[in-house]
Parts: C-alpha cells; sequence; structure tokens
C-alpha cells in the first residue's frame, strides 16, 4: 500500500519552475532516496512533502490523507536537517522530548519515551549535555532522535551526513541502514552523494532540473539507466562516454568512434545517426595493442590498493578513458594498450540523451 | 486504489496573525510618534493658539512666525557654527585614532595586545562622571575653561572605543593575505593601512562618522561644563538656554528644538543603515 | 621585519593610546585621588581629609535618595526598554508589511538629543495642555491637569518613561539583529513540531535570544547610570530631590555646591558600580558563548 503520494507536484518560485510535474509513490517502510546535482530540486521537493514550502500545483497524499495545504504539523512528518537544527539552550533530554512537550504529554512519559528513543541511539549517558558539547555524530542522533520519537508517518532527511567527516559518514550510514531496519518506517533520504543514495535505498529517485529522470533500485539505475544523465550521475568513477555515428560496412551495421570502427548488432539504431557510447570502466578490457579495437596510452595511473584506475588517452575521445583494473597488473604510465568493448555492456544514447 | 485514497480535500486556512499585528504596530507607531509630532505641530502654531490648549488640534494654517524668529536670531547662528567647530573635527580625530588602533589590535596583535584593547574599549561603559572634575581642573590649570578646545579633545578621547573597536572588527575581515602580498611587493605598513584596508573599510568609516556625528553634536553635559560666556555655547546648552528668554514662547521653542535636530536627523534619514549597523555592532560586539 | 613591525605598532599607536590616557585613564586615577581631599575646584591649597568623604557618604541622606532613586531606574531600564524592544522586534519579525517603516519610526527617538527628547515630554506632561492631561481630560468630567513632573511623586517615574520612549529603539533593533541570526531551521523545526506562536516565543525564541537580552539589559543599565542630560532637562533631580540619581546629585555636589572632592568620591562609587555591572555583563557573556556559540 502506498504510504506517500506525489501527484503532479510542481512548485515555482516566482517565474522559475523549480519542480515540474512529479509523480511518485512510496510504500510503507520503503526508503527511498532524492538523488542529483545541486540545484536539481530535490531539496525543494523534500520541503514540500514536510509543507515548509507550499506547492503552486498537484498534490499531496500521506495515508490516504490529502495532506497538499495541512500546515507541516498537522502531516505527521519528522524532518532530520543538515545542520541537526537542535536547540542551543535546551539539554538533549528535552531537545528528542521537544514535541512531546508540545503535545502537553505527562512528564513521566516525556521522560520514558525519552530513555528509550536515546537507548537505541545509544545517546542515553548524553542526556543532560547541551547540544555544543557534542560532536557531530552525537548532534545528528540526537536530531534523528528528536524525529523518531513522536512515531511520524515519513521520515525526511535533508542531507543529514554531508556535515560529517569521512569515516563518521560511512559509520552513520550504517546507523540509518540499521534504524530504517528496525522501525520499518517509510523514509526519504535526500543527498547529492550517490554513494549515499546506491548503499541506502530501496529505491533511488534521481533528479534532475526539477524533473524525476529515473525511479529503480540502485543496481537497477547502475545497470540500466534509461538516459545518459543518469547513466553519468550514478556510479563512481563515472561511465565513459565516446561519441560515434553508425555506419554500414558490407552489410554490417558498425559504429565509427573517432578513427576506430566496431561491428555492433543493434537492430533499432538506423545508418548516420549520431550516438553517444557508454561503458563502465570495469566493463573495458585491456588487450595488447594489436588485438584492441582501440588503442590507447596510459597517461595516470590511481593505485586505490584494491583497485587501481588507469586513465587513458584515445584519438576517439577528447577525454581521457577510465579503465577500472586488477592492482597487480605491470601496467605503467606511457604504455600502449588495446581495448576492447564488450557489446553486451555497451549503453547507446542518441542525441537527446535517451537510451536507444 | 490511489484514486480512492484522495479524500478530505483541505483548504488553504485563513490566516489572521498579520492583519492583528499590523494594527498593533500602527497604533504603537502613532503613539511612539506622538511625541515628535507634538513638536512638529507646536513649531507651527501660534503661543496664544497653544496656551489656548490647541497644540493637539490639526493646524488650520501654516504659521510660520516661530521659525522665522528662531532662524533670524544671531545667537542660534553662533551655535551652529560653534557645534560644527567641535563635531566636525572631534568625529574627524576620533575615527583617524580608532583606524590607527584598530589596524594594530586586528593587523599586528602582539602580547598584550587584547588587554591594551580591552583597556581602550572600556572606557565606553563608564559614566562620564566619574572623569569629569579631573578635566575640568586639568582644563582649568591650561587655561581652557570657556573655549570649545576642551569639548573636542574629550570627545576624541571618547571616541576612540568605539572607533577602535568597530575598525579591529572591520579590518579583521579583510583577509591578511592580502595584507601580505602588499608586504611582499614592497609596501610599509602604512602604505597597507592607507591603500588596502582603509578602502576595503570605508563602510565602516561611514558608520563611525554617523554615529560620531550624531553623538557628539547631541551632547549636553560636557558643553555644559566647559562652557559659560554665550558666544562658546553650542546648540544644546544654547536651546536650554533660550529657554529662559522665550519662557512661555511654546512655539518657538518648539521650532529651536527642531532646528538643532535637523542636521542629526538628516543623517539618520540618509545613513539610517550605517547609524543602525554601528548601534548594534557596538553593542553586540563590546 | 618583526622589528619594522614593532616600529609601526608604536607609531600606531601612539597617538591614540596618549589622547586616551591622558583625557580618560588619568582623570579616572585622579577621581580616586581628589575623592580623598577636600579640593572646593578653585582653591589650590586643598588638604587630605582621609575617608571622609567616605564616611559622609553613609551620612548624607540625598546620598542615599539618590543611590536608591539610580536603582529603581536600573530595574526600569531592565522591565522597559527590554519588554518594548522584544516586543516590537517580534511583531516587526513577523513579515509584516511596511516592517521597515515602523523600524525607522520605533528607532527615530535614538538620534534625537537627550536636550530635545527632554524638552517634547515636559510639554507631554505640561499640566494645562500636555499630550498625557488632554487623553486624561477626554476621559474625566473634571480637568485633571496634574502637573506630573512638578509633584515628587511622579517626577521620577515621568523622566524614566521618557528615557526608555528614547533607549526602547536601541533594544529593538539589538533584538532584531538577534533575532536574524536565528538559524532559519531551526524555525523550521518549530513548524514541523506544531509549536503555537506563544509557544514559540516562550520556549525557543526568547530563550534563544538570551545573547541579546543580555547585552539589551547591560546597556540599558549602563545607560542609565549615564542618564544626567534628560534629567538635567526635565527636573533637575527635583523636586525635593526626588528624581535625584548619583550622576545629578554628583554633579550638584560638585558644581553647584563646589563639593569637588566628596563629588568624586560619588562619582569613584559611580565607578565602582558600572564596574561590577561590567562586570557580570562580560562574565555572561563568556557564559553564553559556550551554549550559543
Amino acid at each position: 500500500m502506498a504510504n506517500l503520494i506525489l501527484r503532479n507536484v510542481s512548485k515555482a518560485f516566482g517565474t522559475t519552475d523549480v519542480i515540474k510535474s512529479v509523480n511518485l509513490e512510496v510504500s510503507h517502510g520503503e526508503f527511498v532516496v532524492f538523488v542529483g546535482p545541486s540545484g536539481c530540486g530535490k531539496s525543494t521537493l523534500l520541503r514540500l512533502i514536510t509543507g515548509l514550502e507550499e506547492v503552486t500545483d498537484g498534490q499531496i497524499i500521506i495515508e490516504d490523507r490529502d495532506v497538499t495545504y495541512l500546515k507541516p504539523s498537522k502531516r505527521e512528518v519528522a524532518m532530520v536537517f543538515q545542520s541537526y537544527a537542535l536547540f542551543p539552550h535546551l539539554t538533549v533530554a528535552e531537545n528528542i522530548g521537544f514535541g512531546l512537550k508540545l503535545s502537553k504529554v505527562p512528564k513521566d512519559e516525556i521522560s520514558a519515551r525519552v530513555k528509550e528513543v536515546a537507548s537505541v541511539l545509544r545517546v542515553e549517558n548524553l542526556l543532560a549535555r547541551k547540544p555544543r558539547q557534542l560532536s557531530g555524530g552525537q548532534r545528528q542522533r540526537v536530531a534523528i532522535g528528536r524525529s523518531i520519537i513522536r512515531q511520524p508517518k515519513v521520515f525526511l532527511f535533508d542531507e543529514p551526513l554531508s556535515n560529517l567527516d569521512a569515516a563518521l559518514r560511512v559509520v552513520m550510514r550504517i546507523e540509518i541502514t540499521r534504524l530504517h531496519q528496525n522501525l520499518g518506517a517509510t523514509m526519504i533520504y535526500v543527498t547529492h552523494d550517490q554513494t549515499e543514495a546506491m548503499t541506502l535505498a530501496d529505491r533511488i529517485v534521481v533528479l534532475n532540473e526539477g524533473r524525476i529522470e529515473q525511479v529503480g533500485s540502485p543496481l537497477k539505475l547502475y545497470e540500466n539507466p534509461i538516459n545518459r544523465f543518469v547513466a553519468g550521475f550514478i556510479g563512481s568513477p563515472a561511465m565513459n562516454f565516446i561519441k560515434g555515428t553508425i555506419d554500414t560496412d558490407d552489410n554490417k551495421m558498425i559504429a565509427r568512434l573517432g578513427p576506430y570502427t566496431m561491428e555492433i548488432n543493434k537492430p533499432n539504431l538506423n545508418q548516420g545517426m549520431e550516438i553517444e557510447v557508454g561503458i563502465r570502466p570495469e566493463h573495458i578490457a585491456i588487450v595488447s595493442p594489436e588485438e584492441g579495437i582501440l588503442t590507447a596510452e596510459v597517461e595516470i595511473i590511481e593505485k586505490l590498493g584494491v583497485e587501481s584506475m588507469l586513465y587513458l588517452k584515445t584519438e576517439a575521445s577528447e577525454e581521457l578513458l577510465t579503465v577500472r583494473t586488477d592492482p597487480k597488473h605491470t601496467i605503467g604510465t606511457g604504455d600502449r594498450l588495446g581495448l576492447k568493448l564488450p557489446e553486451s555492456e555497451l549503453h547507446f544514447f542518441d542525441q537527446k540523451g535517451d537510451l536507444v | 486504489m490511489v484514486d480512492q485514497v484522495a479524500t478530505l480535500p483541505s483548504s488553504r486556512e485563513f490566516n489572521p496573525w498579520p492583519v492583528g499585528i499590523f494594527i498593533c504596530l500602527l497604533v504603537l507607531a502613532c503613539l511612539f510618534l506622538a511625541p515628535t509630532i507634538g513638536v512638529m505641530l507646536s513649531s507651527i502654531k501660534t503661543t496664544r493658539e497653544i496656551a489656548e490648549g490647541g497644540l493637539w488640534d490639526i493646524p488650520t494654517r501654516l504659521f510660520l512666525g516661530n521659525f522665522v524668529e528662531v532662524l533670524a536670531n544671531p545667537a542660534v547662528h553662533r551655535y551652529f557654527l560653534n557645534t560644527f567647530l567641535v563635531t566636525v573635527p572631534a568625529t574627524a580625530a576620533s575615527i583617524a585614532l580608532g583606524v590607527l588602533a584598530g589596524y594594530v589590535f586586528s593587523k599586528l596583535p602582539f602580547w598584550g595586545s587584547n588587554l591594551l584593547f580591552l583597556v581602550l574599549i572600556s572606557g565606553m561603559f563608564f559614566p562620564p562622571q566619574v572623569i569629569l572634575i579631573p578635566l575640568f581642573q586639568f582644563f582649568n590649570s591650561l587655561g581652557l575653561i570657556d573655549t570649545l578646545w576642551p569639548i573636542i579633545f574629550i570627545h576624541t578621547a571618547l571616541g576612540i572605543p568605539i572607533c577602535t573597536l568597530l575598525m579591529r572588527n572591520f579590518f579583521a575581515t579583510v583577509p591578511n593575505s592580502l595584507r601580505e602580498a602588499a608586504i611582499l611587493e614592497g609596501a610599509n605598513e602604512f602604505q597597507v593601512l592607507t591603500r588596502v584596508a582603509l578602502p576595503l573599510s570605508l563602510p565602516a568609516l561611514a558608520v563611525l562618522a554617523t554615529l560620531q556625528f550624531t553623538w557628539i553634536w547631541n551632547d549636553f553635559l560636557w558643553p555644559l561644563i566647559f562652557t559659560q560666556s554665550d558666544e562658546k555655547r553650542t546648540i544644546m546648552v544654547g536651546i536650554v538656554n533660550l529657554k529662559g528668554q522665550y519662557s512661555v514662547a511654546w512655539g518657538v521653542q518648539g521650532a529651536l528644538s527642531l532646528v538643532a535636530s535637523l542636521p542629526t536627523l538628516i543623517v539618520f534619514l540618509f545613513f539610517q543603515r550605517y547609524f543602525i549597523k554601528g548601534m548594534t555592532m557596538g553593542a553586540v560586539k563590546g | 621585519m618583526e622589528k619594522s613591525a614593532w616600529i609601526w605598532r608604536v607609531v600606531f599607536l601612539a597617538a591614540p593610546v596618549a589622547v586616551f590616557s591622558i583625557l580618560v585613564l588619568w582623570p579616572l586615577f585622579s577621581s580616586f585621588f581628589y575623592s580623598f581631599t577636600n579640593w572646593n575646584g578653585f582653591n589650590p591649597n586643598y588638604k587630605f581629609v582621609g575617608f571622609d568623604n567616605y564616611a559622609k557618604i553613609w551620612t548624607d541622606r540625598l546620598f542615599l535618595n539618590a543611590i536608591i532613586n539610580t536603582f529603581v531606574w536600573m530595574v526600569a531600564a531592565i522591565l522597559l526598554p527590554t519588554l518594548l524592544g522584544l516586543g516590537f522586534a517580534l511583531l516587526i519579525d513577523s513579515n509584516v508589511p511596511g516592517g521597515k517603516v515602523f523600524k525607522s519610526i520605533f528607532y527615530l527617538p535614538i538620534c534625537l538629543s537627550a536636550v530635545v527628547v527632554g524638552q517634547i515630554w515636559t510639554w507631554i506632561y505640561q499640566p494645562d495642555w500636555g499630550l498625557l492631561n488632554t487623553l486624561i481630560n477626554f476621559f474625566l468630567a473634571e480637568p485633571l491637569n496634574y502637573p506630573w513632573l512638578a509633584k515628587p511623586d511622579t517626577s521620577l517615574g515621568s523622566v524614566i518613561i521618557a528615557w526608555s520612549w528614547q533607549q526602547t529603539g536601541l533594544s529593538m533593533v539589538i533584538y532584531l539583529a538577534g533575532l536574524t541570526s536565528i538559524s532559519e531551521e531551526l524555525l523550521e523545526v518549530c513548524e514541523i513540531e506544531g509549536t503555537s506562536t506563544w509557544q514559540k516565543i516562550r520556549l525557543v525564541l526568547v530563550p534563544l535570544l538570551t545573547p541579546a537580552t543580555v547585552v539589551v539589559i547591560a546597556l540599558s543599565v549602563i545607560n542609565s547610570l549615564k542618564g544626567f542630560d534628560i534629567l538635567y532637562i526635565m527636573t533637575g533631580g527635583g523636586p525635593f530631590h526626588s528624581s535625584d540619581t548619583l550622576a545629578m546629585h554628583m554633579y550638584n555636589e560638585s558644581f553647584k555646591k563646589y563639593m569637588m572632592g566628596y563629588g568624586s568620591a560619588i562619582s569613584v562609587v559611580l565607578f565602582l558600580l558600572a564596574l561590577v555591572i561590567i562586570g557580570i555583563y562580560f562574565r555572561e557573556l563568556r557564559r553564553l558563548d559556550e551554549i550559543y556559540g
């Protein structure tokens, strides 16, 4: 059953359309991540769901209730902010119990529920402290605590980890996943970091310029991006793109990539079509220069330990090609290599950027 | 399934708060303006109209006799001239000294400079009465009583705390790398100050100029203590003195107050932003 | 490099430090000195009288009167401009149309001279045609014509209200600056958690404005100690010393009665009072800095 439905939701600030007719259904207990470059409208979309911004057009439904014009507090949502947004004058316990105090819950009950929440988030021993005396990670736990105590219908996270350092971010990511498993609640999470999106999400919503580009599971987006934008945005290091044209040679379909040609078998491509070919770094095979379809020269090698990244210069494109390899190879800078692009791993995009 | 759920279409709620707040503010604003408006009304009414209880009536005609009386009075001209002779040099001197000190505290700190800074700015907080008697004695021994010099000097000195504070805070926003780059180019500290730091701190100078001008212009205590003859009075002491001359001429007194406040009102109207910024900065950081 | 830096420090600091020392610091210490003498302001042959001036303070009925009035003024300074300034700031901050105009109106009095403010309010309290009595008479059958400034019961209060009228704008802009520095996200938390307007003010805004409140109170109290001009204009400390404050009393003793030695002793008390207030102020600022950053 759907827990949250967005129907033709649009938002304009003045004459600028920030969200352009977004449709989305989120099921009960689902973890959905909004991801996209800065300015894509992902935070605005989140604020529309909370009610901090009012929609220009469309409808928002939470648990069978039309909340489009309801005040944020009536929507039974909770939000965790990027800056944690803890009240500096209140202790951890008072911050967590803030919402309960507002709704005049008896004091004993507040302190009992605060303790319960604090133990879930392992901040029991910090209850008497003020936010300024906490580390970034602790503050974020308290902020999460404040949001879970009211048992809202939907949890909203607005880039909650971006103020933390890299190591802590990994820890908190796992914490949030665990929290999601324990509570089984619907969570919507906004981030610009696609690694966070991939690791946390049941489903990812890729946003760009106020539109949904694609919705799907992390693996589906990784393996079957439906357009050039999603292909380029999801995955790190990013997919390689090579511009080319479709041609025929001896009745066989070929793709011309710069000076190189490769035989392909794609019935829905027409001769003369301008295309862009995408391939993930781990799918490019290194062979001897004679065997390869492309020849390349190694410009930079990044040794990451578990793998190595090669950045190769080819005549097919201005950009360097990225290839992910085993770290035990003996390739050095300046070496000439041959490359093979397995057809099954290629993504073809037309001039509009759509998958062909 | 999805189509069934769209029950309870909620509509936008009417919010009565802004209207209530606006009316509330309007009433308060009228109350707050009433005293000022009273003076303005008095200045365009004849003494008889006021004495008969007509001060708060809407004026039926514009009576300018009060202003004519004030502006034609040679004593008023003298007061104005004296006040300018005090205000302009004291404003300029206190800012100049504040710039020098502020630059050192922000860009050339040294061991103990924080303490010295605290000592300097603490001068802002003490009631001036604390130093009244020794200063009177000091300028008396120099034979400067009943001249404008003590007032100029004292306002220069009393302006140093606020000027140093604001200039230090403004210079702190000028990146150190700019100073270092200029020094690598061969500039000395004075050139860094005048060619790099000051041009970037023009807003701070505007803030200080408006603040100091207003305070010194409006001051009453120091000219009261140090001037005795009518020739040396500044405007604020002057209008108190003229009150005797126009004891029941309420309208003239009103016109006098308005004319005396005119320079600061003009400064307030045109430089309000700087004025408020200076007040809050001085207060909050102090 | 280090050596030339020292030359510049000395060159830059020489003038400001010299002027400040001669005209502020040295007189401050001289006040202590004179407070132990019976100097009358003219006669160079004054004598040291030890603690006589300080002993006199405790028997001087007018001094005790002045110090009580000063404390009344300080309490009023904590209440009136602070509460009014907070109220105005909260109203204006609610995005009301014309907010800037209202802000200017409430702020305007601060740029007026105490002399002018004193005169304006003297007229408001004028018994026959003053605004206050005009308003009161509007509701009364018989004209009241109460001389507010000429009665010992109301003179001090009347001056304090006039002074607060001028001071409120300053409190208001400090509170407004405080309100703009509250993070947008904290206010959004309030919206999501569903605070009522009153809860938001009581539980969130006022506590978050604590640093501004400390500044406003400190400033009001310090300014109340400095308050002299407006008193001088409106009541001159009278009638019957009913509106005498420490600053006024000090002026009278020194420049009316020419008891400069005794006047100095009063100014030393004034100084110590200011010192205590400033001490509390800085301690509070440091404590708050640990909470609010």
